[in-house]
């Protein structure tokens, strides 16, 4: 930190590093239910953000408010997803490669609409509070302020969701043995068309949140669809604990070295961080399992694989 | 009487390979029928299709209700459950979760209360995760959740295989308890767990049943031991 410092890492500038690890969980929490639960390669992802944040900025035009857009963008990817998860995505589960082009193509058709619709010039979308506020004498924008606490809001709300309700008991007895699940009488398919639709409702509201700290344009999804990856997979798919972790790992590297190299760069030693992570973390997931079974062999459960999902 | 289970002209099998060719049989209220036969003959097979885990041709009637073309989950709710051989659970969900499933989040409490008095264990082991439970006691916690739901019919998969003798004896008052409400499809492989606890025997050889009738009369005549090569 020293030298960061040294090369211009302002006190104030740790709120900064604080707000992108705030965006990095929100551009993932939605890819937790698609990808981390369900398991479907969903490169379509991006374009659910892309919808909620030109939702935004729709309602900003046509209402003039921006709040309406944020409130309407869930609800718009929401609708968007009960009918491509119906009429397609639900013929792709436990189908990862086949999801990857499905979902791909979903990504095309979605970009493509949009442009056709707003054109590719870019678009903003206004700060809805405007202002700052000072807090221990550094001021702090007080839209980037109210991002971080509503991500702080939405990752406790999917912790209860999944964690403590009936719907959250039964997804992820879904997700981890679905057969069982189905000749339990749960209704598997409704179900995953439940966590897909939340996933990308999810996925909406954060485009819509991060709309007016960017400049939209129909590659705006694109942007965050690498590093929400990144998240998942380092936070271990279907950990919600994880994907914090990550979050904040990837997030604050992220920031960070952006004070001391180009973004460019930056974003490299970033996949670099997740690639490592990942390998850290099965080498002590393999030693943690080797050390539980040297303590009590007879009881000890069998090592979680891929799509072990945690509830918190 | 109408039976329980009604099957008629059952094809099913995996992808292109088909198992089962042109299966009909029935099960009655309050019968244990017992589904015998050597490795690979389709008893698995038979019940997975019967659960709609797998796809399958012809007709399948529960309590008079065509339910072919049903989902796994539909036919649960109408009244099959399925204890399956591998006592599969879901990783990471307690005892207590499991019960909460079968019982679809209705009267779980008292649910609890009925697989404890079935099997004492379980009440210890409620809020432990059912994946660190013994192959026992998994097999304890698949017949409780059949139990406690009140089924018009189980589908039991060899349910005494690969446990000791010790959990046996307390897995067959159970399953005796479950007979009394519910008609039972029972797989076994040890003749005489099938003979005490079954009144009809069907054996199936290749996907087809070769024989069928009193359990006792084809165990005194000979036929089961020459069947299954015992």
């Amino acid at each position: 930190m020293k030298v960061v410092g040294a090369l211009g890492f302002l006190p104030a500038d740790s709120f900064n590093v604080i707000v992108l690890m705030a965006v990095f969980t929100l551009i993932s929490l939605g890819l937790h239910f698609t990808f981390g639960l369900l398991n479907l390669v969903n490169l379509a992802h991006g374009e659910f953000l892309l919808i909620g944040a030109y939702t935004a900025f729709q309602m900003q035009d046509t209402t003039g408010s921006v709040v309406l857009g944020i409130l309407v963008a869930p609800l718009v990817a929401a609708v968007v997803a009960v009918v491509v998860e119906r009429g397609i995505l639900r013929f792709f589960y436990e189908r990862t490669l086949d999801s990857l082009l499905a979902t791909f193509g979903l990504s095309v058709i979605i970009r493509q609409i949009v442009q056709l619709i707003y054109s590719a010039n870019p678009r903003t979308v206004r700060d809805p509070i405007g202002g700052a506020v000072t807090v221990a004498g550094f001021v702090l924008p007080r839209w980037r302020l109210l991002l971080v606490i509503i991500t702080v809001a939405l990752v406790t709300l999917v912790w209860v969701i999944l964690g403590t309700t009936a719907f959250g008991l039964r997804a992820r007895a879904s997700v981890r043995n679905p057969a069982l699940a189905e000749t339990m009488g749960i209704n598997v398919g409704l179900v995953r068309a439940g966590l897909f639709t939340l996933g990308s409702a999810l996925a909406g509201l954060s485009g819509a949140l991060l709309a007016p700290i960017n400049t939209l344009n129909p590659q705006f999804g694109l942007f965050f669809l690498v590093n929400s990856f990144l998240v998942v997979i380092l936070g271990r798919q279907g950990s919600l604990r994880g994907l914090v972790v990550a979050a904040v790992v990837l997030g604050g590297s992220l920031s960070v070295l952006q004070f001391v190299m180009r973004t460019v760069y930056a974003q490299v030693i970033v996949l670099v961080i997740a690639i490592v992570g990942v390998r850290l973390r099965r080498v002590l997931a393999e030693r943690v399992v080797a050390y539980r079974e040297r303590r009590s062999p007879a009881r000890s459960p069998q090592v979680a694989q891929g799509g072990a999902v945690d509830s918190g | 009487m109408i039976p329980v289970l009604s099957v008629s002209g059952l094809h099913a099998g995996y992808g292109s390979s088909t198992v089962l060719r042109d299966v009909s049989f029935e099960v009655s209220q309050g019968e244990v029928a017992c589904l015998m036969g050597r490795n690979g003959a389709g008893k698995t097979t038979l019940l997975k299709a019967l659960m709609g885990v797998l796809p399958k041709s012809g007709k399948v009637e529960l309590d008079g209700k065509d339910i072919t073309d049903w989902k796994g989950h539909r036919i649960n709710v109408a009244g099959m459950v399925w204890v399956p051989q591998e006592h599969s659970v879901f990783p990471g969900l307690t005892v207590r979760e499991h019960l909460f499933i079968a019982l679809g989040g209705r009267g779980v409490d008292a649910g609890l209360t009925a697989a404890a008095e079935l099997f004492p264990i379980l009440e210890e082991r409620v809020d432990q995760e059912a994946q660190s439970l013994s192959g026992g006691e998994r097999k304890m916690l698949g017949i409780a959740q059949a139990l406690v739901v009140h089924p018009k019919l189980v589908l039991m998969d060899e349910p005494t295989e690969g446990v000791a003798p010790i959990v046996v004896e307390q897995l067959l008052p159970a399953i005796r308890v479950l007979t009394r409400s519910a008609a039972v499809l029972l797989v076994e492989q040890n003749l005489d767990t099938a003979v005490a606890l079954g009144s009809r025997a069907y054996v199936l050889e290749h996907g087809t049943i070769v024989e069928s009738g009193g359990i006792r009369q084809l165990h005194e005549d000979g036929i089961l031991e020459r069947r299954l090569a015992l």
